[in-house]
């Protein structure tokens, strides 16, 4: 049993760290979303996504296969997405 | 919507639909599998999902919610309850609306209202302009037979559903009836049903005789958009390959209309039949499956009936059915025509 809650307490701790990655990653979608706006660009950039799946496919060392790789990262991507988006239409309410 | 793509989409077919997705205004998720790329579109967005079907490398478009609102579950959970006066349709009580086709004369309108109310009916039916088949049959009578089914109603305590053909009559059919009924044939008179959700009395709106369940809903929500709430809605048989019968009377579109929405829903086996030995045995089903009321044609001298003589019932199969449905309903916990009139000691 005491592998099992060592195993646990490890994955908990994993997970604290992905959280806190994830809104760092987020945290330069944003940014990069205000810098669309301001040069015109569209929030959906389909080659660069295609890029980034590309690049985390290539780095993957399993045991994930590179198919559940790229859709946890199509997830990734859908979700920085929306925040793009969302952080885009606050900022037309406001009339920034 | 959930979008499928095909097998052999290509990635610039896929980046298309999530472009045109996000276009619209919906949040995309995308789910690369080993064979079939699918896209889920969640959100706010806005537009036709037929623009997302056309597009390249598509296989199909899948919609998660349903197009109408105001007549839907979604959006108002609890049952809907109609009041007419001292009356509910879509409570505990299975209501019943009883009486001729048309209105043909006083004595025909008198003695068929007297024997409705003595079997338990509480709304009395019956037309005044009637929608034919053929424009050389019987049309009806007008303000005249308004006039008579209304003082026969008053007479007998009963409410009274008429129908409304077309606009111009909304005002004069207004004064005298208590239910606007909408015929099969008007189920898609768009026209027609915005003036009526600006009307201040019930809608019965039968469902037309070719009319899939979503697109009698549909209708429902012009009359609800419109402002007016008191929708209850009617099977009336749809048209199959089978020709034994005048249609073919869909009972299960009744648990599945409670499903997808609040309204009441009504059957009438008269028209669902079109013969009346048939009438009976799908009212009685008609009720055991759950149906809000029925809308049933009776007449005392069917075989001279102006219209529809095949499919009224004697007086006395009214009666008859009524007692058998006083069983069916209480089996599935409603009650029918709580004071038996008879019993009363009702005459009048």
């Amino acid at each position: 049993m005491s592998d099992l809650e060592d195993f646990r307490q490890r994955i908990d701790a994993i997970d604290e760290h992905l959280v806190r990655l994830l809104n760092a990653r987020s945290a330069c979608a944003l940014e990069i979303g205000r810098i669309k706006e301001r040069e015109g660009m569209a929030v959906y950039q389909p080659a660069r996504e295609a890029e980034v799946l590309e690049k985390v496919r290539r780095s993957n060392t399993g045991p994930l296969d590179d198919a559940a790789v790229m859709r946890l990262f199509e997830r990734i991507i859908d979700e920085a997405r929306r925040l793009e988006r969302i952080a885009g239409a606050r900022r037309d309410a406001k009339g920034e | 919507m959930v979008v499928v793509m095909q097998e052999r989409a290509t990635e610039t077919e896929i980046q298309a639909v999530i472009a045109q997705l996000i276009e619209m205004g919906y949040d995309v998720h995308r789910s690369s599998g080993a064979t079939h790329t699918v896209i889920g579109a969640v959100g706010d967005g806005r537009g036709d999902p037929q623009l997302i079907s056309v597009q390249a490398g598509v296989r199909e478009v899948l919609r998660i919610t349903e197009p109408y609102k105001l007549a839907s579950r979604t959006f108002k959970p609890e049952n809907t309850v109609i009041a007419v006066g001292d009356l509910r349709i879509g409570g505990d009580e299975v209501v019943v609306m009883a009486g001729p086709c048309s209105a043909e004369s006083e004595e025909q309108v008198e003695s068929t209202a007297a024997a409705v109310k003595r079997a338990g009916a509480k709304v009395l039916r019956g037309g005044a302009f009637k929608p034919r088949s053929s424009p050389y049959s019987f049309q009806g009578l007008g303000e005249a037979g308004l006039r008579m089914l209304r003082s026969a109603a008053d007479r007998h305590d009963l409410k009274l559903v008429t129908e409304v053909m077309e606009i111009a009559q909304i005002e004069l059919i207004e004064k005298y009836a208590d239910i606007f009924q909408v015929g099969a044939r008007n189920m898609q008179n768009y026209s027609l049903l915005r003036e009526l959700g600006r009307a201040r009395k019930p809608v019965l709106l039968k469902r037309g005789i070719s009319a899939t369940i979503e697109e009698w809903l549909l209708s429902a929500e012009y009359v609800l958009s419109g402002g007016n709430k008191d929708v209850m809605l009617c099977e009336r048989g749809i048209r199959t390959f089978e020709s034994y019968t005048r249609n073919t009377l869909d009972i299960s579109a009744i648990p599945v209309v409670q499903k997808l929405s609040h309204l009441p829903v009504l059957v009438d086996p008269s028209h669902g039949t079109g013969r009346r030995d048939k009438v009976s045995p799908m009212a009685r089903a008609a009720v055991a499956a759950g149906a809000d009321g029925l809308l049933i044609e009776v007449h005392c001298d069917p075989d001279h009936a102006k219209s529809d003589g095949a499919q009224s019932m004697f007086p006395n199969q009214f009666d008859r059915l009524m007692a058998e449905l006083r069983v069916i309903a209480p089996a599935i916990g409603r009650s029918i025509c709580v004071e038996p009139v008879a019993r009363r000691g009702w005459s009048r």
